[in-house]
């Protein structure tokens, strides 16, 4: 049994050496040939003196090369860091920095992109380009020079030898990934998984959706968003084929469709307003997509009626409900019963293997009884290693077990309230704080604001969450700034995104000459909220009508 | 028509100045302007500020190739075909 993640690879290549491992963009990769390019990565960061336990990032959307890629940093004992490649520079020049990357291995389109943001990095990482045979090295061909960094290109990086390196180079407590998500204070913090975290969802989740090798496997999320650890990692450990649904294809629902369609794609993994807008724009009846036998769900709620909607479309595969921030992996699971029509979102279920999950009230007892509430807590070998550099923050947040203080382990407290249902079921209800989700993406209203701050006119700033059917949120900002009317929306929206990605722009900017105060003197959130309740009464009717 | 379709994408969802300004004829899919999520907030706009409902056989990437393509599209949905359309 495997123990670290770079040996699911080894061991599917030994026993599927021909099957398929990749199918990306048109290039397919067999376990054999995913296995013997990542050797040759490993090799080329051990010559720039990667160490084990050097941070590697990875500068590519999911792909086959970045697949090659962060096996080959694996491998080498170093734990990778995906960066996003759409990302403002400002934010990716933070986490290299943060992390101390060593190397940035990038696709050979982003070799440039990998070069000026090593270059803008007090230590210049180096950078590796990582591709696969037969695909053409645009930005190597047209000679783009690396601008304050070491790079190895990909004809050098493909010289080396393809043999497996002796030994390995970590143990299973060691760090395997570190996946950024937005901090509360303004950057966005780095959380730790180890091996032996990682493993225990990829277990668990191979078996929980009964992967096997004749899968085709599809997640959409990116290699920064943590429902990606499922597509590559537990596809991996049953040999079966990791589809990467192309960037072209991703924007219309009827195309990904019908991608879905001719690449027979059989499970299937992502936020849900993805599954949303396939629902409701996807065409899905004029299609033949009974090779689709697992649909699973994560990261926010489901609308109860798009999930309806979804399974009378679609009824034969199963459907599955995974909860868990990135912190814990996946923590619970729900398997939605044919013909779900309840008007309440799906539970989040029990606790998956090897997990404990408990809820806490807010008078510190332990959830025990049907429809009482509680913060979730969290406790099991999935738990994160903790925030990268950030222990202050870690222990908010990893704590000691509340009822079971001599056992000395440490619980994770989610932030998430849920309650208890008859059946055992937990349910999740809100936020105790002020993290909202977007598309699934974790957003920290806080981070927000502190980027509205750094402009030198904004004075006062206040970011709210407008609910929003397909989307889970929008964000609205309200401001006050020096000489109003000098400020635009446009110098907002731009100035925002310098710092922070697509998904983290407000929507929504209004100027004022005061921010509404409490009698306590804080910022009247709820009375700003009501506001827009009242401007937007019935959530969005439009989409009823379909 | 295509300045106001040509205006909002511009100030909603070109992500790098350096794309500026549109023009009419670049390739809104390449060039990496519409995504899952700007593309929705894209026909929000154009139901609401041209009266329609689009459906899922509208939302191709044929028809949201550019400003120009979109343009062409609304100018195809006659006014007869919109009542059919319900």
């Amino acid at each position: 049994m495997a123990y670290l993640l770079q040996r699911l690879l080894t061991e599917a290549a030994a026993r599927q050496p021909q099957r398929p491992a990749v199918a990306s963009d048109g290039c397919l990769l067999t376990y054999q040939e995913l296995d013997r390019l990542s050797n040759k990565v490993a090799r080329a960061l051990l010559r720039l003196d990667v160490a084990p336990g050097d941070r590697v990032g990875i500068l590519a959307p999911k792909s086959a090369a970045a697949v090659v890629g962060l096996y080959g940093a694996l491998k080498a004992g170093a734990c990778y860091v995906p960066l996003d490649p759409k990302a403002p520079a400002g934010r990716l020049s933070h986490i290299l920095r943060d992390s101390g990357a060593a190397v940035i291995v990038a696709d050979a389109a982003r070799t440039s992109q990998a070069a000026t943001l090593a270059g803008a990095v007090p230590r210049p990482p180096g950078v590796v380009v990582v591709g696969v045979p037969g695909r053409p090295e645009r930005e190597e061909a047209a000679g783009v020079p690396a601008q304050g960094a070491a790079t190895v290109p990909w004809t050098s990086v493909a010289g080396e030898s393809s043999e497996p390196l002796a030994g390995e180079r970590a143990i299973e407590t060691d760090l395997a990934y570190i996946l950024y998500t937005s901090g509360s204070t303004g950057t966005p913090k780095g959380v730790m998984i180890s091996h032996r975290n990682s493993l225990t969802f990829v277990d668990w989740a191979a078996a929980a959706a009964g992967l096997g090798e004749q899968d085709r496997v599809c997640s959409p999320a990116p290699l920064h968003f943590d429902l990606s650890v499922f597509d590559i990692f537990a596809t991996c450990r049953t040999a079966a084929c990791l589809t990467v649904l192309p960037e072209g294809a991703a924007t219309f629902p009827v195309s990904i469709a019908r991608w879905l369609e001719a690449e027979r794609v059989s499970v299937w993994y992502s936020v849900p307003s993805v599954l949303t807008l396939l629902a409701c724009y996807g065409s899905l009846q004029q299609l033949d997509l009974s090779g689709l036998r697992t649909v699973i769900f994560a990261g926010e709620v489901f609308p109860p009626k798009h999930l309806a909607r979804l399974m009378a479309e679609l009824p034969h595969p199963r459907y599955l409900n995974w909860y868990g921030p990135t912190e814990t992996n996946v923590c619970t699971a729900f398997e939605v019963p044919a013909g779900w029509a309840d008007a309440e979102p799906a539970p989040i279920g029990k606790a998956c293997a090897n997990t404990e999950v408990f809820a806490v009230t807010s008078e510190g007892r332990r959830v025990s009884r049907p429809g009482e509430e509680g913060e979730l807590y969290v406790r099991g070998p999935s738990l994160m290693r903790g925030y990268w550099g950030q222990p202050a923050k870690t222990s908010e947040v990893l704590v000691r077990d509340p009822f079971r203080a001599e056992y000395g382990e440490l619980v994770y407290r989610t932030g998430d309230l849920v309650t208890l249902e008859p059946e055992g079921n937990y349910a999740y209800l809100g936020r105790r704080d002020s993290m909202v989700k977007i598309r699934g993406y974790r957003i920290e209203l806080g981070e927000v604001e502190a980027t509205l701050y750094r402009h030198p006119a904004i004075r006062e700033a206040a970011v709210l969450p407008v609910p929003d059917e397909l989307l889970g949120n929008r964000l609205r900002a309200v401001i006050t700034a020096d000489g109003v009317g000098n400020l635009t929306r446009e110098d907002v929206l731009d100035h925002c995104r310098q710092w922070l990605p697509g998904y983290m722009v407000p929507d929504i900017v209004e100027f004022r000459e005061t921010l509404p105060r409490t009698s306590t003197g804080k910022v009247d959130r709820a009375g700003l909220a009501q506001e827009q309740h009242e401007l937007e009464p019935a959530g969005d009717g439009r989409r009823d009508n379909r | 028509m295509e300045t106001v379709i040509n205006d909002y994408i511009s100030r909603e969802f070109v992500p790098d100045a350096a794309l500026l300004p549109l023009a009419n004829d670049t390739s809104l899919l390449d060039s990496g302007i519409l995504d899952s999520l700007s593309l929705l907030r894209l026909v929000v706009f154009l139901e609401e500020r041209f009266g329609i409902t689009m459906g899922d056989a509208d939302l191709l990437p044929d028809n949201f190739a550019s400003v120009n393509a979109i343009c062409a599209y609304l100018r195809a949905r006659e006014p007869g075909k919109e009542a059919a359309r319900g």
